[in-house]
């Protein structure tokens, strides 16, 4: 990790002094334990700042469609392929973009760690390969990372970054994951008025402060659907069915396009699963159209291709 | 308590559409309940949120002036949901009224002086109402000379024409009206509102002046006024801003620590010079 | 006003007895996160160390508010509460932030009758903090961990027992003829003062909010803001959270025949908040809105009332996705480099 930190650091300097870059947008020591937060420097003196650990969760892809000029930027696995989504969609110049791409083990689930510990506040943690220490002020535990892992890194399978220009140490072996989408089919199983009530109580808790569109590099849009006055497609407060419509389209309207980076379900403030639909649909997309988001900038996205033998089971 | 959120109900009396290319409508509205008649007593530069139930409602200045009984005026821009909806809408419809709301202009400082208002395009409308009030029999002999300036960008965009030709009539007000550029058929006076204003060069002794219209038109006329010798605390304007409650309490219409629908929104030049510049 | 004591467990059967007349609202775990909610018989009460989730503003300003329902031309109001409130387990912070929104909702010009309702009928019962989070910063803000403004009555933590301290006369009224209540010992008294002293000592940081005002009266330009903030999302989750912000959209839901006018929270931080319909708008990115916010809490407010715009609660420090920390700003602009 440390050794990660200076690799970063050091690439960040070249590239100022090589004038490839105007901007880096990087992470640094957030203000909280088990926190990093996103960092945007402009100098090679401030190439210090940078670190890299298992606190860096944000998706930095999402600063990334209004940036002007040349941006260099630190990139996971799931970001770099949020990356080449944008070259799909065209919303960034690949000439425009340097891509520090740091191949990576899975980020800790802070709320993992915080329902382990009860509600006993956390004043400090140490990061080493294997383990994390947590320390507050009466308590000292030691955590395997690998069992503080969110869902989307625990079936991750693009650990390296798929596109970049620099690439931190070395990389990864990818993990053979048997089925990433072993949860979805369990729900699946489940009884209409189990998954409704599921979903009701995840609604429930939503109180639409769009933390999770904001921070899902994909909704890029400037104007949301959300915002739409004429015609005002739904209802803006926590009204459930109003919510529950937001979710859908959001989910929908990101279908062959989402990642599952987790940067949602990170961002939502209330415990709201977000990843529940976009998971279904990651799945309908591969059976249906065998694609995978975020893979090659140049394979054209499913929903707006059209192909011969596209599955038409629907129309009988 | 009242609650500061119901609206009244008023009927739509009358619709004139005040401009050639219709953007522009003003209604005259008579409120249902002869208590919300009488409750309702407002001061020249004050404005009312107009409510229709199912689309919203929206700030308009008080055309009218308190001496035209058993109406109000508002001049409507057809620009988004509300005012579209009230363009659509028939005289003999209902609709809501809350207000009055913000502050006036200070009228008792006009008081023994001269008054100069330059105005352009539709937001002479709370001019009007000042306008009239002044003139109103009962209230001339308070004030000076009043001189009005007001422009469009062409005569179709005038609004107000009857009143403005009833004007040119009067030798108690001094009247300049003019249009951007030449047209057929114009015989008055041509040329940019800031432009005409150092034309007519009204005497900053002893005098207030009051400046509505489109940011570039005040741009262009405040240092023609300063140059003219009107100090800051003297030139009075009113501003526009996106406004919900209209009460000073969902907090998005304020500019710095003032919020324009209850400390304005009427503003001295030099009251506007301490706030931040984001209007 | 006499210090008492109750044991806990008294409290919590007087509480829910209580639950028969009133409506009493309490700390309640759902899932991962503690909000207030009604309880029915007090096993539902959940204290810890950790703040609600969200702040008790919803409770007298909720986050969806029907302000009247009509049919045709005719309006209806909701019919004012009907049963006394009692929130119980309120944390000062909270407690001050209602005092906070006091000068918004019921200023002199105009009173908000939906939430001065709610105020009126509900007491509001603190718990102090003897055991301060570090995201805490009341004392900053002018509070203290066991600060009395906005509750009417006080309880700090003595382990088996609570102290209780009235601070209004509502709060003296909830105490009268109500059985647990005992007189203060002397060594209670002196324990009672030990603990907030601790918790006093462990709160705050080098924040000097005159200090920041100041700064802040004179630079509307500063070039921190073209910085401070890039990597904020732009998300209403500060907004919402915080105990103190106010701002709120007013919405109608239904057609021209039948419907209702409600209201909702906004957030200053949203990019639709301050547009005209002509298209300008006055705050079109994220550096404008973010000095609104940090003006507002920290210079406009204080301007209009003389009171910082911000009880030091945390929530949006710990809950922000990416870790953008309200003290950090405020010490950049405190001390500019």
């Amino acid at each position: 990790m440390g050794d990660s930190s200076k690799q970063i650091r050091e690439a960040a300097r070249k590239l100022f002094e090589e004038n490839k870059v105007d901007l880096i947008i990087g992470f640094e020591d957030g203000s909280l334990p088990l926190r990093a937060t996103p960092c945007f420097i402009r100098r090679g003196e401030d190439a210090e700042r940078l670190v890299w650990n298992s606190f860096c969760e944000n998706n930095l892809a999402t600063y990334l469609p209004k940036k002007k000029g040349k941006t260099g930027i630190v990139a996971k696995g799931c970001d770099s392929r949020s990356i080449v989504g944008f070259l799909k969609e065209k919303q960034i110049e690949r000439e425009n973009l340097v891509i520090i791409g740091v191949p990576c083990e899975g980020m800790i689930d802070r709320k993992a760690v915080e329902e382990r510990l009860g509600e006993r506040e956390i004043l400090s943690v140490e990061e080493g390969p294997e383990e994390i220490v947590v320390k507050g002020t009466d308590y000292e535990e030691k955590m395997k990372k690998e069992d503080l892992l969110p869902e989307s890194c625990r079936i991750c399978t693009h650990r390296n970054p798929v596109l970049y220009d620099v690439l931190i140490g070395e990389a990864l072996e990818e993990q053979k994951v048997a089925d990433p989408f072993e949860l979805i089919r369990e729900f699946e199983g489940r009884t209409a008025e189990e998954r409704w009530a599921y979903f009701c109580g995840e609604t429930e808790k939503c109180i639409r402060c769009y933390a999770c569109r904001n921070a899902c590099p994909i909704c890029y849009c400037e104007a949301c659907y959300v915002d739409s006055s004429e015609p005002q497609w739904f209802g803006k407060s926590i009204e459930s069915t109003d919510t529950m419509i937001f979710h859908i389209v959001r989910a929908f309207h990101t279908t062959g396009r989402c990642v599952d980076c987790g940067a949602c379900i990170r961002a939502c403030p209330m415990d709201v699963d977000l990843r529940f639909l976009n998971k279904k649909i990651e799945k309908d997309v591969l059976e249906l159209f065998s694609f995978e988001a975020g893979e090659d900038p140049d394979e054209p996205p499913p929903l707006t291709t059209y192909k011969q033998d596209d599955p038409e089971e629907f129309i009988k | 308590m009242k609650n500061p959120y119901l609206p009244a109900a008023a009927k739509i009396e009358r619709i004139v559409t005040e401009t050639e290319d219709r953007s522009i409508k003003s209604f005259d509205l008579s409120f249902m309940n002869k208590a919300d008649q009488e409750d309702f007593r407002f001061v020249p530069g004050q404005f009312a949120e107009i409510s229709i139930t199912g689309k919203g409602e929206a700030p308009f200045g008080i055309a009218s002036s308190p001496t035209e009984k058993g109406f109000l005026k508002f001049s409507v821009n057809k620009a988004g949901v509300v005012t579209t909806a009230l363009h659509n809408l028939e005289e003999g419809e209902i609709v809501g009224v809350r207000g009055p709301l913000g502050n006036c202009y200070p009228i008792e400082a006009f008081e023994k002086r001269n008054v100069v208002i330059v105005s352009g395009g539709f937001a002479f409308t709370t001019l009007r109402s000042l306008t009239r009030y002044i003139l109103h029999d009962e209230n001339r002999g308070r004030f000076k000379n009043i001189t009005v300036i007001y422009g469009a960008r062409t005569p179709g965009l005038l609004l107000y024409k009857d009143e403005l030709e009833e004007w040119e009539e009067r030798d108690d007000l001094d009247l300049h009206v003019t249009i951007d550029t030449a047209a057929e058929g114009w015989k008055g006076k041509v040329g940019f509102v800031p432009a005409i204003t150092k034309d007519v060069a009204p005497s900053s002794d002893d005098a207030y002046v009051l400046v509505c219209g489109p940011p570039i038109m005040i741009k262009f006329t405040i240092p023609v006024l300063q140059e003219l010798g009107f100090p800051s605390e003297n030139i009075i304007l009113s501003l526009e801003m996106r406004m919900k409650c209209g009460i000073g309490m969902c907090g998005r219409c304020n500019i710095g620590s003032q919020y324009v629908c209850k400390d304005g929104p009427v503003f001295t030049l030099a009251q506007l010079s301490e706030l931040p510049g984001e209007y | 006003m006499e210090e008492k004591t109750i044991r806990k467990d008294n409290l919590m059967s007087l509480l829910a007895d209580l639950t028969g007349s009133c409506q009493v609202l309490a700390p309640v775990r759902k899932g991962n996160s503690i909000v207030f909610e009604e309880i029915l018989t007090g096993d539902e009460i959940h204290l810890s160390e950790y703040n609600t989730r969200k702040s008790v503003k919803e409770v007298f300003f909720p986050q969806r508010e029907r302000l009247f329902a009509y049919r045709g031309q005719e309006t209806r109001e909701p019919s004012p509460p009907d049963k006394e409130r009692i929130v119980f387990g309120v944390r000062p912070c909270d407690a001050r932030s209602l005092s906070l929104l006091d000068f918004v909702f019921d200023g002199e010009d105009f009173k908000d009758p939906y939430y001065c309702s709610k105020r009126d009928n509900t007491t509001v019962i603190a718990i102090g903090c003897s055991r301060p989070m570090r995201t805490c910063f009341c004392t900053d803000t002018g509070g203290d961990p066991f600060s009395l403004e906005g509750a009417d009555v006080l309880l700090i933590d003595m382990g088996e027992t609570y102290f209780v301290l009235p601070v209004t006369q509502r709060g003296e009224g909830f105490l009268q003829g109500k059985s647990g209540f005992e007189r203060a010992e002397q060594d209670q008294i002196q324990r009672k003062e030990e603990i907030i002293e601790k918790a006093r000592e462990s709160v705050g940081s080098d924040l000097n909010i005159e200090r920041i005002k100041s700064v802040l009266d004179s630079d509307f330009d500063n070039p921190l803001w073209e910085t401070v903030h890039e990597k904020c999302l732009g998300c209403g989750v500060c907004t919402f959270l915080c105990p103190t912000c106010h701002c709120f959209d007013i919405l109608d839901e239904g057609d021209s025949n039948q419907g209702e006018r409600i209201r909702i929270w906004d957030s200053c931080m949203f990019p639709l908040f301050t547009l005209h319909a002509s298209g300008t708008n006055p705050r079109p990115g994220g550096k404008e809105r973010m000095r609104q916010r940090i003006l507002h809490k920290f210079k406009y407010f204080v301007d209009n009332h003389n009171r910082v715009a911000c009880t030091g609660c945390g929530r949006c420090i710990r809950a922000c996705p990416v870790n953008l920390d309200i003290r950090e700003v405020l010490e950049d602009i405190q001390n500019p480099e």
